[in-house]
């Protein structure tokens, strides 16, 4: 968003922005332990849980239980690693991302 | 003994309303979303109203929150997902006033029932393909489809359509359980006081004393959940970018 900002303040906020790293303090929080299981665990779970619903709900429709709640379940775990993965890909991404600043932090020190 | 922790979830009506046949009551549910959206737009228009270059305490306040928000938009959907600044702004705020508001003592905490977690659950996914067909078209449909051989896709698209549909469940769900259990298990300890306490009057009143330790217990587990009011928060807003932001850029590293 543009703002319209007396010069001499701009500058002085380009170099605190520059003295503490930009983007390290805020939005990148890492989450916690806790945090991190809770989402692995729900993830998975709600996958499976979509997959059979999602079976029992077409065998009831087509009367050909129990075919599909068998087949959707499979496909539903599969979709619950899936998500974990993502989720873990997701979280690699961000240690790594806040590691790297971190690096090029410490090299502007030296 | 009436000591029933999940009390504190019921739903009361407060002005009964029947309209052809639904139930359209003032709960103290409703009551408890007007606070938390009165909370906040007071608040955030008194700290607007001054806009100051030296902000006062209120209006630093909003600022944080404010530039928190646009950070973390800006880190995981980038300059096009700032458009949708307004709506993720609006949803980190709502559920984090919920929690907070949630663990004054008394009150209602309105993100520990499912219906109004999977009803912004259901708003942010909707928004998301809404927001997917009118940029890409039916080429949005591509999400489901990853590069692999045909008789791969066969397995591999309704797994990721499932593993789609997934993400309203698990987004309303963790936010709800978390809400539920944490203070499910404050009143469970609040519980233990009262009955070890009400040892005083049987033949061993020395037992009453131990009625201290889950007191102490109680205090550590309500800071606790003051992370975890916040930490739910956040976790649900950035994931309404994630999702956005494959809907703007249909995941690039496929």
């Amino acid at each position: 968003m543009p703002r319209r900002e007396p010069d001499d303040l701009r500058s002085l906020g380009n170099r605190l922005d520059a003295a503490r790293g930009k983007d390290t303090p805020q939005g990148g929080a890492p989450p916690s332990s806790m945090g991190i299981a809770f989402r692995f665990g729900t993830e998975l779970g709600a996958a499976v849980f979509v997959g059979a619903g999602l079976g029992w709900l077409l065998d009831r429709f087509l009367h050909t239980s129990p075919v599909f709640l068998i087949v959707l379940f499979f496909l539903g775990a599969a979709a619950g690693i899936l998500n974990v993965m993502r989720a873990a890909k997701e979280l690699n991404a961000q240690a790594a991302s806040s590691q790297a600043t971190a690096v090029t932090e410490k090299d502007e020190e030296n | 003994m009436a000591m029933n922790p999940m009390e504190q979830f019921e739903v009361k009506p407060l002005v009964p309303l029947h309209i052809g046949g639904y139930d359209l009551s003032f709960t103290n549910q409703s009551l408890w979303m007007c606070i938390v959206v009165g909370a906040a737009s007071i608040f955030l228009l008194y700290a607007g109203a001054s806009r100051r270059l030296v902000p006062t305490r209120a209006q630093s306040m909003a600022e944080l929150g404010y530039e928190f928000v646009a950070n973390m938009i800006h880190s995981t959907a980038g300059d096009a997902g700032l458009k949708f600044f307004p709506f993720v702004f609006t949803i980190f705020m709502f559920v984090l006033l919920s929690n907070f508001f949630g663990l004054l003592p008394g009150s209602f905490t309105v993100t520990s029932q499912i219906a109004v977690t999977f009803a912004l659950a259901a708003v942010v996914i909707l928004t998301v393909i809404l927001v997917g067909f009118l940029r890409h078209g039916i080429g949005f449909l591509k999400l489901f489809a990853p590069k692999a051989p045909w008789y791969l896709l066969v397995l591999l698209v309704p797994i990721e359509v499932i593993s789609f549909l997934t993400r309203p469940i698990s987004l309303s769900v963790r936010l709800f359980a978390n809400m539920l259990a944490g203070h499910t298990m404050l009143k469970v300890f609040a519980g233990f006081v009262i009955a070890l306490g009400a040892t005083a009057i049987t033949p061993k009143p020395y037992w009453s004393v131990l009625s201290i330790a889950p007191m102490f217990l109680i205090v550590a587990i309500t800071t606790l959940e003051l992370l975890v009011a916040f930490l739910q928060a956040y976790v649900f807003a950035i994931l309404t970018c994630i999702y956005l932001s494959e809907a703007l850029y249909l995941h690039d590293q496929h």
